[in-house]
């Protein structure tokens, strides 16, 4: 794999931790947990007006007929359009992916010939209020002529029927590669162990929905838009990309966001139709997606099969893996990524792990059909890639009767640097001391007693592991690493006031992880001045910081490099009028706790408010030649790929009365370098690993064989609560990287990475007693319960012979 | 996720509230709104006007009554829930009232409301049937008093007038022993299945009992064939795994995302077992 040359704004300042790794408490919610925030739906503009969306009740027809005259002649309505009014500015959102094999599609912002899913926009309309927008829908005329809906990969990929016309053969991506000599270990295997393993489709479902507020005002020509996007940088450049708006006079605003997971980081035709029915109207115009507008055409989430074997040796070494995915993209790629989020990643990032398999093989496929399409949800194509691997080797355990533990001890990468077969290279990681933590934790041999002693009163518990390596920090070497050619980078911007305090703004959004707190530590220890005296804005309009969006586990280690850059700008002005002031050599000044000393003699130091206060109002403070500007922008990416790294060992017990699964407890190891904030990682686990229990257990967006979405509303779409909640156990190791300010690496995703292994591992270990294995998701009461009574017919273990 | 126009009265009183459901076809009781306005904002209903009761005199209030307790249709399912008169006399009503959803909901979801909705996955019908309570009725023309059993005729269907208002609910507090039993996947979700049992012991022998099963049926159903198995039967383990197999030969379940018929069938099964039990250990 290549990697990318070294550049300037891939260095950070060497800092002392002080504020980092304190539980600092997050500054954010006195104000978001009163009540204060103010999200999209919160935002009123003088004489805005509302928008509402016509939405296709059927999977797949053909439009034969569309009149918007009644809609258009209903009270309070303003404008009304149709795919072909929509046309005249925006042919569509094309969507690929620059891997080997895909084929783009074009999104139409409202359906012009064909509907290709159940919630696709048909028309639109501007109207005084919701509600008459809401009315005036219900008068449109229009006919369809339905056609044969494609609602299943494996039919879409065998060639029956096609779901988008764009895509004849249903493929959206085809590919794969080989590294070493994989038939070769096939061959001389020992044991081939080997099966097939779905992940559900889902939906991030976040708290908050979507929301696009746009305002146009014709005499600057400026356009504000406000919407609660992970990518405000990246939507300002497609609005222009696409529609024309001027970039300098474009501003996106992203205010506070109530998750975003994923499902809002792409780029929408809602977003792209508001800014244009603005203009027309000449008036604000706003749209909250409503919850069942969410479910069926916010993106959907991890829909795919993975089939995944190891060729085992005679002491049961993984000899090489073969992993072959197919995804259900939906009706098109989702701009700005693809289909290849799921199946493309889940091979091409997962399949070896943590484990020293000499030998790799993989083929990716996304196929089409009549549904949603599939987009990112946090640790997008790794939860389905993770699921397959960590399920393979709970089962690989039980083929050699070794323990879950010994198993992967025996198979765990000795030593770093470490690199896989295709290429990647791991600098750093606790692989190994994390399966010797949990195991500890978990205190195996007491479980195995109890659940013996469970089984003699028939009570089923199981313990499911589940172990994960997360790429972290989505950069421009991560990227490239990964074989995908993308550029990234971020800014950050420090000032430092007369007063000594600061003030910080970055160039990423905040969906609720804690941003301003953990980049508030990371300037404080930088500039040396206390967290409490430092303010940091996340990108609440693109008019601030540059950033790439919040996405792939980047905000700790990019916003973070750029805000301790920066502030390392600042810092070395305060050391320079500090050495002069204290009559020393700027070298020997130190800036630790508020004040800047000179290193030895403690005694003679100075407050950095005082130079703060000397740089603005006091120019006999200053070296000479000296250039009194206290801000900084600095941009930040990483110089190598990086990867976090981690386990969770879930405790299960089932109910084979109703099938019901009870989560017992879950114990995590997370290994994310250096801890900014303990409080604010082991939140990102509880919620992440939450999300996998839900994935797992509750949720499931189902469709029926006409392509009818049955989960519209959380009456019927299960999300998990407080009281399926376990408690944790959460245990820490940190490996600095090496390329990182302050050694922090990305963490965000893997709770719902990793956490759905765990579960499937847990159930599965409840279910030996009864000779099943299960490896589809959801699981629901239904079939554990058919497992739990011998009901269920794929009974044993696939263990092939070679 | 706008509800379509409707006009909004909240009368004073009984006759005022009967006017104007008399007067207009397409108007509709407003109680606790936690039925009505989900079904309104997603436009599956579309009243002319909503006749709110909140102001309405009389019916808010629970009941010690001759072997029963009355309760009126503006009680909330929070206030049965905390009630300790219906804890004392009919205590299946405050078992149930747990399984109902979350406390805002509760707070705001009404028991005549429940009940009038006839919702085949609700408690109270469950309950209501089980327990062979009387509904009554207040209609222009006067007041009628209707058994549970003629009650509950349909999915979301009752026996009421369109033009009726149900004021109170008698709960008979005669019964002996009781049990609630409900399978939901989390606390708060409507059950996969609802089993409500009643019965009279003498002497270790159960003289009389009435079965009902809720949320794994189409409407809320009497298990009549378990109920015969029961009368003449010790409250034991034996007993309870008779009643079992009974109900689930006997029931006839819905299939749905959530559940087959087949699944649902031994659910309820499983779940008359474990009241058949509670009735036992219960006194
Ligand atoms: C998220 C959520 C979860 C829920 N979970 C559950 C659950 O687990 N179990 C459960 O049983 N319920 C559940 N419910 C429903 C809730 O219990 C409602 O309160 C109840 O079904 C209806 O009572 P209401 O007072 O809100 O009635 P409304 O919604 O006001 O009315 C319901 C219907 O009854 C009619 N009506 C109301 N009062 C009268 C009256 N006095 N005379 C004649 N007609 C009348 C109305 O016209 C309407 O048709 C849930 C609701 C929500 C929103």
């Amino acid at each position: 794999m290549k990697t990318v040359e070294k550049h300037q704004h891939m260095d950070t300042p060497e800092i002392a931790a002080r504020s980092v790794g304190a539980r600092v408490l997050r500054s954010e919610d006195p104000r978001l947990l009163s009540g204060r925030g103010q999200f999209i739906a919160d935002i009123e503009l003088p004489g805005q007006l509302h928008v509402a969306f016509v939405r296709s009740p059927v999977a797949h027809a053909r439009i034969t007929h569309i009149d918007l005259s009644a809609v258009r002649d209903a009270e309070g309505v303003h404008l009304a359009w149709s795919g072909a009014d929509a046309a005249q500015f925006c042919e569509g959102l094309v969507g690929e992916f620059a891997v080997e094999g895909c084929n783009p599609t074009t999104m139409p912002l409202l359906a012009t010939d064909e509907v290709l899913y159940v919630g696709e926009p048909i028309a639109v309309v501007v109207a005084e209020t919701r509600y008459a927008a809401e009315d005036a829908c219900e008068l449109l005329d229009w006919d369809f002529e339905e056609l044969p809906a494609v609602v299943n990969a494996d039919a879409a990929a065998a060639g029956v029927g096609v779901a988008n016309p764009q895509l004849p053969d249903n493929f959206g991506l085809r590919g794969g590669a080989s590294f070493g000599d994989v038939a070769g270990a096939f061959e001389q295997a020992h044991q081939i162990v080997e099966g097939r393993f779905y992940t559900c489709r889902v939906s991030a479902a976040p708290m908050e929905t979507r929301g696009v507020i746009a305002d146009y005002e014709w005499a600057s020509k400026s356009l504000r838009v406000w919407s609660n996007t992970q990518m405000p940088h990246f939507l300002r450049y497609m609005l222009t990309a696409y529609l024309g708006f001027p970039e300098q006079n474009v501003e996106v605003i992203t205010p506070d966001t109530g998750g975003g997971f994923g499902q809002k980081a792409h780029v929408y035709p809602e977003e792209m139709l508001l800014p244009l029915l603005a203009r027309e109207v000449d008036r604000p115009v706003k749209w909250i997606e409503d919850r069942r507008e969410n479910l069926m055409a916010g993106a959907h989430a991890h829909e795919q099969y993975v089939d995944i074997a190891y060729a085992l040796d005679a002491t049961g070494k993984i000899t090489a893996v073969r992993t072959h995915a197919l995804g259900d993209g939906g009706a098109y790629h989702a701009p700005p990524w693809s289909m290849a989020v799921e199946p493309w990643c889940a091979v091409v990032m997962t399949p070896t792990g943590l484990y020293d398999a000499p030998a790799a093989e993989y083929t990716y496929a996304a196929v089409a059909t009549n549904k949603t399409p599939v987009g990112a949800y946090r640790g997008v194509g790794y939860m389905a890639g993770t699921f397959a691997r960590e399920c393979l080797a709970d089962e690989a355990a039980r083929a050699t009767g070794m323990s879950p533990f010994e198993f992967r001890r025996h198979n765990v990468v000795p030593e770093f640097p470490w690199t896989n077969p295709q290429g990647i290279v791991y600098d750093e990681g606790s692989w190994r001391e994390s399966i010797d933590v949990l195991e500890s934790m978990v205190d195996y041999p007491a479980f195995l007693q109890r659940q013996a002693e469970l089984r003699a009163q028939g009570r089923y518990i199981g313990l499911g592991l589940s172990f994960f390596v997360e790429s972290s920090g989505e950069s421009t070497a991560g990227s490239q690493e990964h074989g995908l050619g993308d550029v990234y980078h971020d800014t950050a911007t420090v000032r430092l006031s007369p007063n000594g305090t600061a003030h910080v703004t970055i160039g990423l959004s905040a969906q609720g992880q804690g941003l301003a707190t953990t980049m508030a530590q990371m300037a404080a220890d930088t500039l040396g001045v206390r967290v409490e005296d430092v303010i940091v804005e996340t990108a609440r309009s693109t008019s601030h910081a540059y950033g790439s969006g919040t996405i792939g586990s980047r905000g700790a280690v990019i916003a973070g490099g750029a805000v301790s850059r920066a502030a390392g700008v600042v810092r070395e002005k305060i050391r320079a009028v500090a050495a002069n002031l204290l009559e020393a050599a700027v070298d020997d000044v130190d800036l630790v706790d508020g004040n800047a000393s000179v290193k030895g003699a403690p005694d003679t130091s100075i407050s950095i408010a005082e130079v703060a206060t000397a740089i603005y109002f006091d120019m006999s403070s200053w070296p000479e030649d000296f250039d009194p500007v206290l801000e900084a922008t600095q941009a930040y990416d990483t110089a190598r790929a990086m990867f976090s790294n981690g386990a969770h060992a879930m405790v299960v017990e089932l109910d084979p009365e109703t099938g019901f699964v009870r989560f017992e407890k879950v114990f995590s190891v997370e290994d994310c370098g250096t801890v900014i904030n303990p409080n604010i990682v082991e939140g990102q686990i509880r919620g992440g690993v939450v999300q996998g229990i839900g994935a797992s257990v509750f949720e499931e967006l189902a469709y029926d064989e006409s392509g009818q979405l049955l989960t519209t509303t959380f009456l019927d779409y299960g999300i998990p609560t407080m009281d399926v909640s376990p408690p944790f156990e959460i245990h820490h190791i940190e490996t600095p990287s090496k390329h990182s300010a302050s050694g922090v690496k990305g963490m965000g995703e893997s709770g719902l990475i990793a956490a759905p292994a765990a579960v499937l591992n847990a159930v599965n270990d409840a279910l030996t007693p009864f000779g099943v294995v299960l490896r589809e998701l959801p699981l629901s009461p239904e079939k554990i319960r058919a497992a739990m009574s011998g009901a269920t017919e794929s009974a044993a273990p696939q263990v092939v012979a070679p | 996720m706008k509800a379509a126009k409707f006009k909004y009265v909240a009368p004073r009183s009984l006759e005022e509230a009967l006017g104007h459901l008399g007067s207009d076809p397409d108007a509709k009781v407003l109680s606790g709104g936690q039925s009505l306005m989900p079904l309104l904002a997603m436009r599956l209903a579309a009243p002319s006007v909503l006749v709110d009761l909140q102001h309405v005199p009389g019916l808010n209030a629970i009941e010690d009554i001759d072997n029963a307790v009355r309760i009126g249709a503006r009680v909330t399912h929070r206030a049965v829930e905390h009630s300790e008169l219906v804890a004392r006399r009919v205590p299946i009503l405050s078992l149930a009232a747990r399984h109902i959803a979350h406390p805002q909901i509760r707070s705001r979801g009404t028991f005549g409301g429940s009940t009038a909705h006839a919702d085949p996955s609700g408690e109270w019908p469950t309950v209501l049937l089980a327990v062979g309570a009387t509904m009554h009725l207040q209609g222009a023309a006067g007041r009628r008093d209707v058994h549970a059993d003629d009650f509950f005729v349909g999915p979301f269907t009752s026996s009421m007038e369109p033009a009726e208002i149900l004021t109170q609910v008698s709960v008979p507090a005669t019964w002996d022993r009781w049990s609630f039993q409900e399978a939901a996947v989390k606390a708060g979700d409507y059950g996969l299945a609802l089993v409500a049992a009643v019965a009279s012991v003498e002497n270790d022998t159960i003289t009389d009992a009435r079965v009902s099963v809720g949320a794994a049926v189409g409407s809320v159903t009497r298990l009549r064939e378990v109920e015969q198995l029961l009368i003449g039967a010790a409250p034991d383990l034996n007993t309870a795994e008779r009643a079992a197999r009974v109900a689930t030969d006997s029931v006839k379940p819905i299939s749905d995302i959530h559940g087959s018929s087949d699944y649902r069938r031994n659910l309820v099964g499983s779940l008359v077992k474990r009241a058949i039990v509670e009735l036992k250990n219960g006194a």
